[in-house]
């Protein structure tokens, strides 16, 4: 037991460090240089996968371009070098920023594609680094190569081949730590979600189009990074180097390591450069290596070796290490919360000439529950959707508290709105814990810097979400399952945990898109208790429900929509028995509400 | 006229790169990026047919057809039908063209090969300017089958049960039609025209492995420029791609063809993303 | 006994329907659904719903949105799958077909929102009706010719495209296109929706036409008193669970129906 512990308290970074430190010594440990010249080959391509991973396995864009920023990075170095400009520090710097110039100007038309056009477009870049090189010819040797690059100097003395070498694998190791700390912190679970449904991220106050720009921009700077060095590796560029195979490689390389993880990139770099294909008698076989991990790992999806290792090795772990579990939430579970008030005025929504809303006006109060409900078509989810500000309003406005809402979805969340959806869509590999956190992005913001660099405002960041979560946890009766998988959890579980997720950053309003549906009654008991506790404690609830019942039992205030209007509003005593909400959901015309009372044939002989 | 010409020619072989696309896209909702791999394939079947075992030419069109054919079979049942997603889907085409690719470079070797043309190799003079047979046939072709395609499409209870997959994948179940079944049937028929074209598009391009992955890329160009889910736009599309290529190389160089294809493919995608003929699709949240 | 507004098209009914009578034919049931548990990958919807249709009757199945009365017929149908208890098809299990296969087998499905394929012209999406068929172009054109007789209004659109039609011609297309496959059980989701009352009656007059032909029909309706004349079968759904269920000619109170509705059970009258 006592080794248990002591293996409990050893962090997980600790091993990865161990063999970085290990790797960057091999000089001194004897290894010569073939050896050398593999890590550093090794650590090229796991700098190009580490970029594609980034945009491919966590922002779920497929932007294959990194060949084309590589060759940028690794002629730019070369210009350098080859011009009597042999600091390495400085050819490093301009590297990355023609990385990052070429990376975000493909990646902005790049966002508006997305999919198939995106890695079409991406892919052409590849095509096109030939015809580039041969326009600037006169500054990159065209396609006879770029020779005589001097070798690489750092504070003015010419870098040994060992420092080159120590040079070229602390650089590598520091990018990875950077991704790593990147990845681990909420910005990582951010992109996740991103991933997963970007209508999910920007109801969380994700700005979908800066988050993708950014992981673009983030992607490109280790393809850089990889052209320096390999453009001081050889003193000599070809474009032959920067080809398709090249783009290939490094794709397959990301799918076998595990698209979705940071070391994966260091597998997947290791075993495809080490592997048999090194051998020259394997050398033609390499296209149809890569193209079967492809068609493979394709199948299998983004989970590669490092994905399953790390599936493995979390079962192992918490049948031999449970994580430690965190103390019951001693305090407040529901502090007091400020709901403000929703109102939605005269609202007006039209779809290419259909009238899905004609002047549709409601107000929902702070400390009530207001429920909207209303037959298929009624435009119950348009409305919905015009509050989150997924839709332009045509006429009329909604305003929470004071404020008239803009039509975008982030900026709406970010201002303290909250929503649930029907289909609870949960990025796969994260755990209860982390999915709750994420609904602290919204409303408490944290910069890429602090993060990566772990500063101080940072930790205090992370240290109130941790909080937060256990307290929504232990609200929602969660607090067990923390540290499960979340997308692994049953339906009804998944929907608390939703509604954990809306909470936890304290929403000015919080709106409830059918989350009764599919749940069986003790789960929707719960969940009728959890709603009133909410509002209870000041918060503004909007329900939008099929469950009649639940309906009844929760709300104070009842809107009935249909047909785009508004033809009922009440508390529900007023609503169960009202004709016109009779007459919508029975079918039956208006001027015979009245006969329901009578039978059948009665009704007929008066025809 | 010369470039004119030379430009229809290769926009044919893009136009027909497009078509093989269009009918996996309008059957199956998948974008085959391995198409082009496969004409390749073909181009290499009949080298051997024709030049290794010496078959007559209808044999050797035989050959081709089956074999591509088949390979289509067998990358549908791997890449396509298990994958469901475009993310999957761009992969695994991606591995199966690049098997393709590196298997037909391990069995024929790297370097081009000339494959023999079955008619005349003298040039003619249409117009103006000089043109090979072989360039006729494959505009002629290019032209024919998209004709043919759409009047399949519009006349016979197949064709119009195909257009219907595409339109609801769910309506068309439920009026009998083997969804799977008619996606299967479409992508083998694409592999078996792309074998078939083998014979025309061999003595063009010569038979090389590399070219699949430019083919596919350009192909796609034309798809985007002619819209998504039109057999003429890609056949417009096509030839419009193979005009700029010529057209910007004879007026602004070689190295700039490539680069004005590129600047039309971003202006397109961004300006008009449904092409010439392709459907709007409505935004869903 | 009311006589219809706009009667039916069918030469063959002179008489108004008997909403009333008994069933017009014994025997085995053609659809048996039987704690039927189904929904939305694992989103469950229906927990346990059992019904029967019967060759030339209606069973009407009735609840308000989201009590899972299309995800029922999605089930039957194939399209979503079922979690639990059986579907049986003239006594045939049939929870292990393809849907095109249980097409095939004599189920004919008109999907709610009048899902015809909009791009393409009436008489493509009628003659796409009988695909199932093996009666060559002849015989499909005159099939053609039989839904025509039936819905006149569509004779003189035969090239127009669907998506140009009026809802209420729309409908009508969507049910000829249905019968063009020869269906024994056809099942109708919601055909009254977003119709006038005029072409309600229209509609529910041929579906009253096609009972009377032998056919077995499950429909699906939010307008109650529509559904509940041409019935001979009534079952309210909510919440997943039928709540209550009988003959229509036992049905003597719309009351009842509307408790239903609310989720109300109360004590029927003996």
């Amino acid at each position: 037991m006592d080794v248990l512990s002591v293996a409990r308290r050893i962090p997980t970074w600790l091993l990865p460090l161990i063999a970085a430190v290990i790797v960057i010594a091999f000089p001194y440990l004897g290894a010569q240089s073939p050896v050398q010249r593999q890590v550093i080959l090794i650590c090229s391509l796991a700098l190009l996968v580490s970029g594609l991973n980034l945009s491919l396995g966590y922002a779920g864009e497929l932007a294959l371009g990194q060949a084309a920023i590589y060759a940028c990075g690794a002629y730019m170095t070369g210009y350098l070098g080859s011009h009597g400009y042999t600091d390495i520090v400085l050819q490093l710097a301009c590297a990355i920023a023609a990385a990052l110039v070429i990376g975000l100007v493909t990646g902005i038309p790049g966002l508006r594609l997305g999919g198939w056009a995106l890695a079409m477009v991406s892919f052409f870049l590849v095509l096109l680094v030939p015809d580039i090189l041969q326009l600037f010819a006169n500054q990159t040797g065209g396609a006879q190569g770029l020779t005589g690059i001097a070798s690489p100097s750092l504070l003015g003395k010419t870098l040994t081949p060992n420092g080159f070498y120590v040079f070229a694998t602390t650089v590598t190791a520091l990018w990875l730590l950077v991704l790593r700390n990147l990845v681990t912190s909420r910005h990582g679970t951010a992109f996740r979600v991103l991933r997963e449904n970007p209508v999910l991220a920007s109801s969380v106050g994700i700005s979908v189009f800066r988050m993708k720009l950014s992981a673009y921009a983030i992607g490109a700077v280790p393809a850089g990074i990889a052209g320096c060095i390999f453009a001081n590796l050889d003193q000599y560029l070809s474009p032959d180097s920067f080809g398709f195979a090249l783009a290939v490689s490094i794709l397959a390389a990301s799918v076998l390591g595990g698209s979705a993880s940071i070391y994966g990139a260091v597998v997947g770099a290791v075993i495809l450069t080490l592997g048999p294909l090194e051998s020259t008698s394997f050398q033609q076989y390499s296209l149809v290596v890569y193209g079967l991990l492809l068609l493979v790992g394709g199948i299998v999806l983004s989970i590669g070796i490092a994905g399953v290792l790390q599936r493995v090795w979390a079962r192992v772990q918490r049948r031999w290490l449970p994580p430690a579990r965190s103390a019951p939430y001693e305090g407040d579970l529901l502090p007091r919360t400020e709901g403000t008030a929703l109102s939605v005025d005269h609202l007006v929504k039209s779809f290419g000439g259909v009238n899905a809303l004609q002047d549709v006006s409601l107000v929902a109060q702070p400390g009530q529950v207001t429920a909207l409900i209303g037959p298929n078509g009624s435009g119950k989810t348009t409305l919905l959707n015009l509050i989150c500000g997924y839709y332009r309003i045509d006429g009329g406005t909604i305003s929470v508290g004071k404020e008239q809402t803009t039509h975008r979805p982030y900026r709406i969340a970010r201002s303290g709105v909250a929503r649930t959806f029907q289909t609870p869509s949960i990025p796969r590999e994260i755990t209860v814990a982390e999915a709750v956190r994420a609904g602290r992005y919204a409303t408490q913001r944290a910069g890429f810097v602090p993060a990566v660099l772990r500063l101080p405002s940072y930790r205090r960041a992370r240290a109130s979400d941790v909080e937060e979560a256990r307290r929504v946890l232990a609200l929602v009766g969660l607090a067990d399952q923390e540290n499960e998988i979340a997308a692994s959890m049953p339906l009804g579980t998944r929907r608390l945990l939703e509604v954990a997720r809306c909470v936890i950053a304290r929403p000015k309003v919080l709106l409830l898109d059918e989350p009764a549906s599919g749940l069986d009654e003790n789960e929707v008991e719960r969940l009728a208790g959890l709603i009133r506790k909410i509002s209870d404690s000041g918060g503004t609830v909007v329900l939008v429900e099929h469950n009649f019942r639940l309906v009844l039992s929760v709300a104070d205030q009842i809107y009935v929509l249909a047909r785009g209007q508004i033809i009922a509003e009440g508390p529900p005593s007023v609503i169960e028995v009202h004709p016109e909400v009779l007459t919508e959901y029975l079918g039956v015309r208006v001027p015979e509400a009245d006969d329901l009372l009578r039978t059948p044939s009665e009704v007929a002989d008066n025809d | 006229m010369d470039a004119v010409w030379s430009g229809l020619a290769l926009g044919a072989v893009y136009a027909l790169v497009a078509l093989g696309y269009h009918i996996v896209f309008v059957s199956s909702n998948a974008f085959n990026f391995a198409h082009a791999q496969l004409i390749m394939l073909g181009t290499f079947i009949v080298y051997w047919g024709s030049v290794t075992l010496k078959l007559p030419i209808g044999l050797v069109f035989l050959l081709a057809a089956a074999i591509v054919g088949g390979v289509a079979v067998l990358e549908e049942r791997t890449a396509i039908r298990i994958v469901r997603g475009t993310e999957g889907q761009l992969v695994t085409t991606l591995g199966f063209a690049t098997l393709l690719n590196g298997a037909t470079q391990v069995i024929w070797g790297g370097s081009p090969l000339q494959v023999p043309f079955f008619g005349s190799s003298n040039v003619l003079v249409v117009l103006g300017g000089h043109v090979f047979p072989d360039d006729l046939i494959l505009m002629g072709v290019a032209v024919v089958l998209t004709i043919g395609f759409v009047l399949v499409s519009r006349m016979t209870v197949l064709g119009i049960a195909l257009l219907a997959v595409s339109e609801d994948r769910e309506a068309a179940l439920m009026r009998g039609i083997n969804v799977r079944a008619l996606g299967i049937g479409a992508f083998a028929v694409s592999g078996i025209v792309a074998g078939l074209l083998g014979p025309l598009i061999g003595p063009k391009t010569f038979a090389v492995a590399t070219l699949g992955s430019d083919l596919a890329l350009k192909g796609f160009v034309a798809m985007a420029i002619g819209g998504f889910g039109s057999a003429p736009g890609a056949l417009i599309g096509g030839f419009a791609v193979g005009l700029i290529e010529s057209e910007a190389g004879r007026y602004l160089g070689a190295s700039y063809s490539n680069l004005m294809i590129f600047a039309v493919l971003l202006g397109v995608l961004l300006l008009r993303p449904t092409g010439l003929f392709g459907h709007a699709r409505e935004r869903m949240v | 006994m009311t006589e219809p507004q706009n009667g039916p098209a069918s030469p063959d009914v002179t008489q108004p329907p008997a909403a009333t009578g008994p069933a017009a034919s014994p025997g085995a049931p053609l659809l048996s659904v039987n704690e039927l548990a189904t929904g939305y990958g694992d989103l469950r919807v229906v927990w346990d719903v059992s019904f029967e249709v019967r060759p030339g009757q209606v069973t009407a199945l009735l609840g308000r949105n989201g009590a899972g009365k299309t995800t029922t017929l999605r089930a039957i149908a194939g399209l979503n799958r079922v979690q639990g208890g059986s579907v049986l098809l003239e006594g045939r299990d049939i929870a292990g077909l393809p849907p095109h296969k249980r097409i095939r087998a004599g189920l004919g499905f008109v999907q709610e929102n009048k899902r015809v394929f909009k791009r393409r012209t009436v008489e493509a999406n009628l003659m796409l009706g009988g695909y199932t068929r093996s009666i060559g172009r002849k015989g499909l054109m005159k099939a053609v010719d039989e839904i025509y007789e039936l819905f006149p209004v569509l004779r003189g659109r035969a090239t127009t495209t669907a998506g140009q039609l009026s809802g209420g011609q729309q409908q009508m297309l969507a049910i000829g296109q249905a019968l063009m496959g020869k269906p024994k059980l056809l099942m109708l989701d919601e055909p009254s929706s977003g119709l006038a009352p005029s072409i309600v009656s229209e509609v529910m007059g041929s579906v009253a036409a096609l009972k009377s032909a032998g056919l077995g029909i499950l429909l699906v309706e939010q307008a109650v008193e529509a559904a509940v004349r041409v019935a001979d079968q009534i079952a309210v759904l909510d919440v997943g669970r039928i709540v209550m269920s009988g003959a229509a000619s036992e049905i003597s109170d719309l009351e009842i129906i509307q408790d239903a509705y609310f989720g109300r059970v109360r004590e029927r009258p003996q």
